[in-house]
């Protein structure tokens, strides 16, 4: 068995569209499978198009595959395609699941199985074996059923799309028949045999995916690789959490596939033969955080009563140009004007003239008083000029609760500690008005037990900036 | 220029707040001043752009470098410390672009997958419109303040 599945494989490996030695590969594959089920009664003969060669000796194979997977199709039986498979291929999926053994295979049935999408294909490839089986003869007529098994689980199944009409006309009889006896360590496998205990499922897992991938690979060996991986995940996902659904996931990427030439997409997925159900599961996941997001995002936006995503998208575009064209606006509208000129100005600690920080005690104290009552007097008259005043001195004006918030928060030792000019009292009541609304700074100064008598912000020199303008200018004094 | 609210290690001891509405303002309203320190009055336009890109640059240091929009923002600040700063293109929103106007909205949006687009579009949700506020608050108060 070994050595047969790793010749296999390496046709599989080799192969490049040929159709016909997908056919090998897939007849071999399909003995792998019979020998690795060890003898189950599986048909004969793969109904293969182009299998001229040695098909019977891949016969026993197919039967032991076709054993194996009676359960499986009991299940796909009772699946919902949304296309219709043959009526022959129904006639023969029933007597498939009927268990018995009766050979005669019209090939019809298998001829026109090939042409739908990769979910029938399952459902095709289970009637065909039964047909197989049924008539007990190798006749392949048309379709050819080429199954990769990769025990060592290295390679991808290669297996003709039954949907991918385009492909070949030749090869659209091949039916595809993945089938995953995973002996090795295969990825792809490991879902399956983990499921075949169940039955039928793991191997229609096994045969879901490897299906797509096989298809996929066989008809696009350029592309293919995306496309069995899709296929693959379609058809993984389909047996893990619903075959309907599965189906037609890997129906349309099937049938996408089969309607181009297949962009390579995630080629490596599909040779490294990722578990397809964890991707299906990973695509679950990801959608579910998205809507979190979504949610998280209604609150934020207003006018956030959309239930269609859509719309709720375009109502989130649009709030966040808003709020851009707004911030342009409010820049602009800052220029020219005693608004515009000197917004801010320093705010005293609110814990009233503690005095200087570290530096200059006494002179910056007389300073500020200076300073304070110039202000004070400034503001009598026009708002505009005391602040023009204020930044002149390198001062701003903020509210109290923000400046001592600002201090207690920022309690950074590097603060060059020059004279603070304070302004308590004439600061005071402006402080408050000054950011309303949104401004609620935490309550910091419950930290700082020794509150700075002062803490007079400038603009620039807050941040530990020049000691030198530091002299000249009110610093904030950290209180830590 | 990048005068405003740069280089300076992030002096906010709080790591529970998400965007700090504090840190912000003081980022904003130093920045502020730099620039009305600076920027000759002959130039209101200068100083309009000057303005948002010292508002830009505040939000973007205020969230912190662990957001990516906060790092796209800061990047094209430094980048174009020379030529203008460009408000961000505001294009039309199509049936089947919606992701696309989206990454176009939010600074480094281009490069990240949905979800993570829709979780820095939350983000730079709110430091946007806590920047709006803040403005909007000091236009208030300057001009409710003034005359």
């Amino acid at each position: 068995m070994q050595p047969s599945s790793r010749e296999m494989q390496g046709m599989a490996g080799s192969m490049n569209g040929g159709i016909s030695r997908s056919s090998a590969v897939a007849q071999i594959a399909l003995r792998e499978l019979q020998n690795g089920h060890g003898g189950q009664q599986i048909p004969n003969s793969v109904p293969q198009a182009s299998f001229d060669h040695g098909a019977s000796g891949h016969d026993d194979f197919l039967d032991q595959m076709l054993s194996s997977l009676p359960s499986s199709w009991a299940e796909l039986g009772n699946l919902k395609t949304p296309w219709d498979p043959p009526e022959a291929g129904q006639r023969l999926f029933s007597a498939g699941l009927a268990g018995e053994s009766s050979p005669e295979e019209p090939s019809a049935a298998a001829a026109e199985g090939m042409r739908y999408p990769l979910y029938d294909e399952s459902s095709l490839l289970a009637n065909r074996l039964r047909q197989h089986q049924i008539s007990g003869g190798s006749s392949p007529n048309g379709k050819g059923m080429m199954v990769h098994l990769d025990h060592q689980s290295q390679q991808q199944m290669l297996l003709p799309s039954l949907g991918r009409s385009p492909v070949a006309s030749g090869d659209s009889g091949l039916l595809p028949l993945p089938l995953t006896l995973g002996t090795g360590g295969y990825d792809v496998d490991a879902p399956f045999k983990s499921l075949n205990p169940t039955g039928g499922e793991g191997l229609f897992n096994g045969l879901g995916g490897p299906l797509q991938r096989a298809q996929s690979a066989f008809g696009h060996p350029q592309g293919g690789a995306s496309m069995p991986s899709q296929n693959f995940t379609a058809a993984a996902g389909a047996a893990a959490g619903g075959v309907g659904q599965a189906a037609s996931a890997s129906a349309s990427a099937s049938a996408s596939a089969g309607g181009g030439t297949g962009p390579p997409r995630q080629k490596v997925r599909a040779r490294r033969g990722q578990a397809t159900d964890p991707h299906s599961i990973a695509e679950r996941l990801r959608r579910e955080r998205i809507a979190d997001r979504m949610k998280a995002l209604q609150e934020l936006v207003p006018n956030a009563n959309k239930t269609d995503k859509a719309s709720m998208l375009d109502e989130i575009i649009d709030y966040v140009k808003f709020l851009q064209l707004q911030v342009k606006v409010l820049s602009m509208s800052r220029l020219g004007g005693a608004a515009a000129v000197a917004p801010l100005v320093a705010d005293i600690s609110s814990e009233g003239q503690g005095g200087a920080g570290s530096g200059g005690a006494n002179s910056s104290g007389d300073s500020l008083t200076v300073t304070e009552h110039q202000v004070a007097k400034l503001m009598e008259e026009d708002m505009g000029s005391a602040m023009q005043y204020l930044q002149g001195k390198g001062l701003c004006l903020m509210p109290i609760s923000l400046a001592s918030a600002i201090s207690t928060a920022t309690a950074c030792p590097p603060r060059p500690p020059s004279s603070s000019s304070l302004s308590s009292a004439g600061a005071g009541h402006l402080g408050h008005g000054i950011l309303p609304g949104g401004l609620h700074p935490p309550n910091l100064t419950g930290d700082a037990p020794a509150s700075p008598g002062v803490s007079a912000l400038t603009a620039q020199s807050a941040m530990a900036n020049g000691g030198a303008e530091a002299a000249k200018e009110a610093v904030t004094v950290s209180k830590a | 220029m990048d005068s405003k609210g740069s280089a300076c290690s992030n002096p906010n001891p709080n790591p529970t707040f998400g965007p700090s509405k504090l840190m912000l303002a003081f980022r904003f309203l130093r920045a502020l001043s730099i620039v009305h320190r600076t920027t000759p009055a002959s130039s209101p336009t200068c100083r309009g752009r000057r303005i948002e890109r010292a508002a830009y640059a505040s939000m973007a240091y205020s969230a912190g470098t662990s957001r990516a929009w906060s790092r796209a923002v800061l990047r094209r600040l430094h980048h174009r410390a020379r030529r203008r700063a460009v408000a961000p293109r505001r294009l039309s929103t199509t049936a089947g672009n919606r992701a696309e106007a989206l990454r176009r909205l939010v600074p480094g949006g281009a490069g990240m997958d949905y979800c993570t687009l829709l979780e820095e579009t939350a983000d730079y949700t709110k430091c946007l419109s806590m920047q709006v506020e803040l403005m909007q608050g000091i236009v208030d108060s300057a001009s409710s303040n003034g005359r």
